[in-house]
């Protein structure tokens, strides 16, 4: 029926705090800016200033930490594993353990954490991007910053409708595919014993109906946006014109300011 | 008693900002052999709670019985109970996926175990009570079917189960006048000649009025009102308040009632309807 139940992670979250106000090509380009400093940076020193930047912004949001942190969950396995491989198999340094093959050593527990915290401020930072901004100023902001690559004939119109679209279907899809399980299993279909290839097969009474249902509404979808006559970006105008104002330069000059103190001093 | 919930609350993705309480404090039941409706606007939560009933949506406070057994504890096995207690969500054409007419009717039926003559009758009895011939329906794809015979195979699929109980979530949505009388005389044949349980959803409170021994409505999350059509429609019910709108015909039978007419207000089908007024107008102007 109604509503939706399951709501992907990072999903826009409405207020309208300074960061929620940003606009959205100025966000992303400061995203942008943000995240390749960051890669740049290698001491601990300048990972913390980040840590405090971030922290500074994440306030400012309003955003609910218990939901924000949620947000992080599903990176979490990913951050264990790099902490593990880089702990396992980097080598040098004081060895502070030792097991057959197996050794931690000094480097090893240095470049672990700081691979682990950099990963998690990516998150964050790209987390404070997607839940302040709208889907469809999102896909605004990177047909803008796909524009100057226009002459290599990319795409950037098409590119950021293809977004939008599947941004806009997430929801449904999930919706769909949790009432389609749940009809089966209304019917004594178990997706959840099982080996590895019993559950696999046990997929196939909700993968065939759910493809069946995207195409439909697929196929919907093209009759409709035919029916209203839209053939892509070519002068096109936007019902949403996005002002930039002064405060959003100052946004983005601030996450320039941040990244060069940041690279320049941490380096 | 069959069904029963004593305070069941639901709360969809609690302790986020998209919290909603779909369901709060319902205390219901249904006995074996019944025929309850349950009605409700959009988001009144009757969807939720069917989903209850054979434990597809775990209660966040209170609890769900089938035959005196708390569902999530102890020994109830939910597989089992759902071959029991069987559930056809709306648009119920969207879960076929099987090659074959056959191959999907038999679905539930080959979870439960069973091959074989078995298997056979089974889904000849599912086809047959829709009124799909077995031969002529076996061999062919799902996907091939009118709309409205796709949602005959789904609900065939349900019934191969031989289950006790079934739910019906808006069964006739989007259908047509005709396949719609069609698909309700099915379900009641059932109801009366197999003794199955019946629980329908719906927004049609015309078939609801007619069909059902017994109303349950709902709004915003709770359980306003129950009783027999001819209470919960009455004239002096709460149903108005609920942006629900009753049958056309206890309307045209209560405003007469309203200009002094002797008529009687409990009565759900045209003909009774048509016998009452053609009574009236007999004594009255002739």
């Amino acid at each position: 029926m109604s509503g939706m139940h399951s709501i992907t992670l990072g999903h826009y979250l409405p207020g309208n705090s300074l960061l929620h106000r940003f606009d959205p090509r100025a966000k992303l380009l400061s995203l942008l800016i943000i995240i390749t400093a960051l890669f740049l940076v290698n001491t601990f020193n300048g990972m913390l200033f980040f840590v405090f930047f971030l922290l500074v912004a994440f306030f400012s949001t309003n955003l609910p930490w218990r939901y924000f942190l949620r947000g992080l969950k599903p990176v979490l396995y990913i951050v264990f594993f790099t902490l593990v491989i880089h702990v396992l198999f980097t080598k040098g340094g004081q060895v502070f353990w030792r097991f057959g093959m197996l050794t931690i050593e000094e480097r090893g527990v240095y470049l672990g954490l700081f691979m682990t915290l950099r990963l998690i401020l990516l998150v964050i930072a790209t987390l404070l991007v997607t839940l302040t901004t709208t889907p469809i100023a999102f896909a605004d902001g990177i047909e803008f910053l796909l524009r100057p690559l226009r002459f290599l004939k990319v795409p950037g119109h098409e590119i950021a409708m293809m977004m939008t679209i599947a941004l806009r279907f997430i929801p449904t899809l999930m919706e769909e595919s949790d009432k389609i399980r749940k009809a089966q299993m209304a019917r004594g279909a178990d997706f959840e014993s099982g080996n590895v290839f019993r559950r696999a097969h046990s997929l196939v009474p909700l993968l065939v109906p759910l493809f069946v249902s995207a195409f439909r509404r697929a196929d919907d979808l093209a009759v409709a946006m035919e029916s209203r006559c839209y053939h892509g970006g070519e002068n096109r105008t936007k019902m949403r014109q996005q002002q930039i104002t002064a405060l959003d330069y100052l946004g983005v000059l601030t996450a320039c300011g941040i990244a060069v103190a940041i690279v320049f001093t941490g380096v | 008693m069959l069904i029963e919930t004593r305070g069941l609350s639901h709360t969809y993705m609690p302790g986020t900002p998209f919290q909603v309480e779909a369901l709060k404090r319902v205390t219901m039941s249904i006995s074996a052999g019944e025929f309850v409706g349950i009605i409700g606007e959009t988001g009144s939560g009757k969807s939720t709670l069917v989903q209850h009933f054979n434990g597809l949506l775990k209660p966040t406070g209170g609890e769900v019985l089938f035959e005196g057994n708390n569902i999530w504890t102890g020994e109830m096995n939910l597989r089992g109970l759902r071959s029991r207690v069987a559930l056809l969500f709306q648009f119920p054409e969207h879960q076929l996926f099987e090659e074959t007419v056959f191959a999907d009717v038999s679905f539930g039926p080959r979870n439960l175990g069973l091959g074989g003559r078995e298997l056979d009758e089974r889904v000849r009895f599912g086809l047959e009570a829709m009124g799909l011939d077995f031969s002529a329906f076996k061999d062919r794809s799902p996907f091939q079917l009118s709309g409205g015979e796709k949602r005959r195979v789904a609900m065939a699929g349900i019934l191969a189960m031989r289950p006790q109980v079934v739910i019906l979530d808006e069964p006739t949505a989007g259908m047509d006048p005709r396949g719609r009388r069609q698909f309700m005389e099915q379900v009641s044949r059932l109801h009366r000649e197999e003794r199955l349980t019946v629980i329908l959803v719906t927004h049609n409170m015309e078939e609801v009025a007619r069909l059902a021994e017994r109303l349950f409505v709902f709004y915003h999350g709770e359980m306003l009102l129950q009783g027999r059509p001819a209470d919960v429609f009455g004239a002096d019910s709460l149903i108005k308040d609920t942006g629900l709108e009753i049958p056309p015909l206890s309307e045209l039978l209560q405003r007469l009632r309203r200009q002094g007419k002797g008529v009687r207000t409990d009565i759900f089908t045209v003909n009774e309807a048509a016998q009452e007024v053609l009574q009236l107008y007999r004594k009255e102007c002739v």
